[in-house]
């Protein structure tokens, strides 16, 4: 292999040992395809379980570049889902932790780690790639990409993985509603949900974040029968009296809605992941701006909202 | 990991992850996402298999191997990565085959759970078979593409791998492939046949270069012709793509239709200069100079590979890149003389090598699925283990992961599954042979691996080394497998058995397959009755005088296959198509591992599926000489 020197041979430039290592994908999206993914450059913010996954399936796909971005600590609920920290790093901080594993995914894209919070960029920094995806912020730091990467043009993703739950909202034609229209907010930037006609994951997804606004974190294992009370009480004064919402629904998801658990991350990071190649390649299904997956139907679905 | 942190699951589901053994099988595509995902979940009591080497082209999507691990044991390499980020599981892994009688029933009843993320269905069905005869729940998968499924599998409460039929591979009809290529896949098809004739191991006709200058001369295979002129490159392609072709031209009726003709080349064309062809793109279609000239070269380039097997054959390997050129070369120029569009190499390496293409995402979603079936499956909450498909794209519902309404019960007819396994075979008694009975029907077909048959107390088939029935070049009727006769089948090792009843029909056309298998006798009514239909519609298919089945790509539903339970064909015709599917991890039999994840090659074995015209007779393995004018 090592006696095989990178030749261009018009296929845009990709070296003889690029086209091996990515034949088998190459095969269903096409040279032009894996030529369009060489040049995409990602912001990933959050780099906990999900984050870890949309990581991976975007580095193996082969981009030109991803800025792991994380000011946090690893933790030790990490373990649950995130495998590019090494057991016996000495690095704190999550995406620095993460960097050496994630580089070795794949050589030929660019991995950097930046332990700025978003909120200390200015407005034109996300205008340096072509999509930026977020994991694990406050639902404000969320309204606030969403302005402005709408602004912008810049493709936008926000996920999260509530236990075996997740979801995301993605902005890629600029055209569907922004992220507080989704997710209401009022004057004292409280989510008030409009749960009429909308699917059961949506008021779980809706309750979810109107508790990270309350409590400033998402639910956790260490007090996880308090949480659960919490969420009930939030989601009874978000639905109250909807026929189209059974009482009892949601009791199936309570015990499994504590850290980032890593069959949901394995799926949901997947799903953005595939989406954020297919936006960079045009292959896009137009029209939706939410997607959950319901993990006691065992439903992955795509709503327009 | 989840479980070892109180509070993440209940303290029930807790101990079950911390405390329930489980096998997985295949650490490839599918395989090292599961196993990241078992081990963040919280299993911890490990064991994964894997009989493959990793390569260069897993790496786009199997990430626990990177370049330095190419070459290396999938099973070791994954589990050396998943220990990096959690030392406190306990994983054995093994470098080995599924199949292989180590691991017996005892080596299965060990787990709590299994799960398959394999690449072929011979592996699919004994695992099948194995977890059946222990009662141990079973989790099967695959991908290709975009698309995947899960599946969930246990003794009387779901259908197994084989309740339901799989869709046949496609398969075209020899003469086609010797005589008038219409398409390009014909030509690839000649020239991995032409491949294994001159250099790897042909169990087939002869396609090109029977020579018999005069009738009454014996006639020498393509391979003492080839040896006999020392392989030379001019003279090869002089008999292979001249006096081949003009033998053929010389044949009367065989082109009515003057536009399918082959066009014969002037020999001066062996005169031209050398013209080179090596910095062009794969994605380009070369001149017929640049391909004359790389099929010179693959010859010469392969006889050298050839003299250093000391007498031994070569294995064909789409990864070979001299192999790759004699296909390209061979193909395009043999389309060109029958005026079949060319292809580039990319595209036949494709076809020729049935690659499946294999993405990451797909992978990681459906080893995500397969874990919460694996939660579900372990707490018993077996109604909530339904078939889940990935879609490659969302359906009108905006769905991409869909579930099966409810899981599916067993088929009462199943005949792996149910509890008195009973089959009719339908075939000419005095035409297959005791040889055939055993590879064809009972190992190839039905996915035995040590198969005993008794008839009226008499073996018939031991697979005990040590019994010399020496029965085997016998047709059935000749010892006394006629119509109605019973044949109790019995795989100890799988210990799976079936009553197979023997249904004598003659062979009157070529049309006719060989055999045909039925779960009862009302499918094999249905059956006549559909091709009474076909011949009254007047359905003018090609004469399949002699067909050879493509190669065995991987079965995978999108929707729901309708529980026919019909027949199990030995042939497929084009109108036949299913959406088929190959998953894509690892494991495969030793005669399958010659392919690279997530891909399936035409091996002789499976090519092997061969109608054949006259002297069903010979023996199954014996390469049978072809004349061209059959
Ligand atoms: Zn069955």
């Amino acid at each position: 292999m090592s006696d095989v020197k990178p030749r261009m041979n018009g296929d845009g430039g990709m070296s003889v040992e690029e086209k091996k290592v990515y034949d088998r994908q190459i095969r269903l999206w096409g040279h032009d395809g894996q030529n369009k993914l060489r040049t995409m450059k990602v912001l990933l913010i959050g780099m906990q379980g999900l984050g870890a996954e949309i990581a991976k399936n975007l580095i193996l796909a082969g981009i030109n570049s991803i800025t792991l971005k994380d000011h946090t600590d690893v933790s030790i609920l990490d373990r649950c889902s995130q495998f590019l920290i090494p057991h016996d790093s000495q690095e704190r901080n999550r995406a620095k932790a993460s960097i050496i594993a994630a580089q070795l995914l794949n050589p030929n894209v660019k991995v950097s780690a930046d332990t700025t919070p978003i909120e200390d960029n200015d407005e034109s920094f996300i205008t340096s790639f072509d999509v930026v995806i977020a994991t694990e912020c406050s639902p404000l730091i969320y309204r606030k990409l969403s302005d402005e990467c709408r602004k912008s043009k810049v493709k936008l993703f926000i996920a999260d993985v509530y236990g075996l739950f997740g979801y995301f909202y993605q902005d890629l034609n600029f055209k569907l509603n922004l992220y507080d229209t989704v997710f209401p907010f009022d004057d004292q930037n409280n989510i008030v949900p409009i749960i009429k006609n909308k699917p059961p994951t949506y008021v779980l997804a809706s309750a979810l974040l109107k508790f990270q606004l309350d409590f400033h974190r998402k639910p956790n294992p260490d007090t996880s029968e308090k949480d659960i009370e919490e969420l009930k009480a939030i989601i009874d004064s978000i639905s109250p009296d909807e026929e189209c919402i059974k009482p009892d629904y949601f009791n199936e998801y309570y015990c499994e809605l504590f850290c980032e658990l890593s069959p949901s991350t394995s799926i949901v990071g997947a799903v953005v992941a595939q989406n954020a190649i297919n936006s960079i390649m045009g292959n896009l299904v137009e029209g939706y701006n939410m997607f959950f997956y319901d993990h006691y139907e065992h439903e992955g679905k795509f709503h327009a909202i | 990991m989840a479980a070892t942190i109180v509070g993440v699951f209940q303290p029930e589901m807790q101990n079950l992850i911390k405390d329930s053994k489980i096998l997985l099988v295949g650490a490839g595509g599918i395989g090292c996402e599961v196993l990241k995902n078992l081990v963040l979940t919280g299993f911890s009591d490990l064991e994964v298999i894997d009989l493959d080497t990793i390569e260069v082209s897993n790496l786009n999507r199997q990430f626990l191997f990177n370049k330095q691990s190419v070459g290396k044991a999938k099973s070791h390499v994954a589990r050396e990565s998943v220990l990096k980020f959690n030392p406190n599981v306990n994983i054995k892994s093994y470098l080995g085959n599924i199949m292989d009688q180590n691991y017996d029933a005892s080596f299965f009843s060990r787990f709590k759970l299994v799960i398959n993320a394999l690449d072929n269905k011979k592996a699919r069905a004994h695992v099948n078979r194995m977890c059946l005869s222990v009662d141990i729940p079973l989790i099967e998968s695959g991908t290709m593409g975009y698309s995947g499924q899960v599946e969930f599998i246990k003794k009387g409460v779901s259908l197994c791998y084989e309740c339901l039929p799989k869709p046949e591979p496609k398969s075209y009809p020899m003469c086609t492939i010797r005589n008038t290529p219409k398409e390009p896949i014909h030509c690839i098809i000649w020239a991995k046949f032409l491949f294994n004739q001159l250099f790897g191991e042909s169990s087939l006709d002869d396609v090109s270069m029977e020579v018999n200058e005069k009738d009454d001369l014996p006639k020498i295979s393509a391979r003492e012709w080839s040896i006999k002129n020392n392989y030379d490159p001019t003279k090869m392609f002089k008999k292979i793509f001249i006096d081949d072709i003009q033998y053929l031209l010389n044949m009367k009726d065989l082109f009515k239709n003057k536009r399918t003709e082959p066009i014969l080349m002037s020999e001066s064309i062996l005169k031209e200069d050398y013209a080179d062809y090596s910095h062009e793109s794969d994605l380009k279609i070369l001149d017929l100079f640049q391909y004359i000239s790389m099929f010179k070269d693959s010859i010469v380039k392969i006889k050298n590979k050839l003299d250093l097997t000391n007498g031994k054959n070569l294995v064909w390997d789409k990864d070979d890149d001299d192999f790759m050129n004699f296909i390209v070369s061979c193909t395009n120029l043999r389309s060109n003389i029958f005026g079949i569009p060319l292809k580039s190499h990319f595209d036949i390496k494709s076809m020729a090598g049935n690659i499946i293409p294999a993405i990451a995402t797909a992978n990681a979603i459906i080893a995500g699925q397969i874990v919460i079936h694996a939660l579900r499956a372990l707490s018993k909450n077996y109604e909530r283990c339904q078939s889940v498909f990935l879609r490659a794209k969302p359906n009108h519902k905006g769905a991409i992961l869909v579930k099966d309404k409810k899981l599916e019960s067993p088929n009462p007819n199943c005949f792996v599954c149910s509890v008195h396994g009973e089959l009719i075979l339908r075939l000419d008694t005095t035409r297959i042979t005791v040889r055939q009975l055993d590879e064809l029907i009972l190992k190839k077909k039905l996915n035995m691996v040590l198969p005993d048959v008794m008839a009226d107390n008499r073996i018939l088939i031991s697979s005990n080394e040590d019994d010399e029935l020496d029965l085997y070049s016998f047709s059935l009727n000749k010892i006394q497998v006629v119509h109605g006769s019973r044949l109790k089948v019995d795989d100890y090792f799988q210990n799976y058995s079936v009553i197979i009843m023997i249904h004598h029909k003659e062979k009157a056309t070529d049309e006719q397959p060989d055999f045909e298998i039925f779960n009862n006798m009302e499918d094999l009514r249905k059956r006549d009755e559909q091709l009474i239909a076909e011949e009254n519609a007047k359905i003018v298919q090609e004469t399949y005088d002699c067909v050879i089945e493509e190669f065995e790509k991987d079965d995978y539903r999108v929707d729901k296959v309708k529980p026919t339970y019909g027949s199990i064909r030995n042939e497929q015709t084009d109108t036949d198509m299913m959406e088929t599917i190959d998953s894509e991890h690892e494991v495969s039999d030793a005669k399958e591992s010659l392919t690279d994840s997530g891909d399936q090659e035409v091996s002789n074995e499976e090519i092997l599926a061969l109608k054949r015209k006259s002297g069903n007779e010979e023996e199954t393995s014996e390469p049978k000489k072809s004349r061209f004018d059959e």
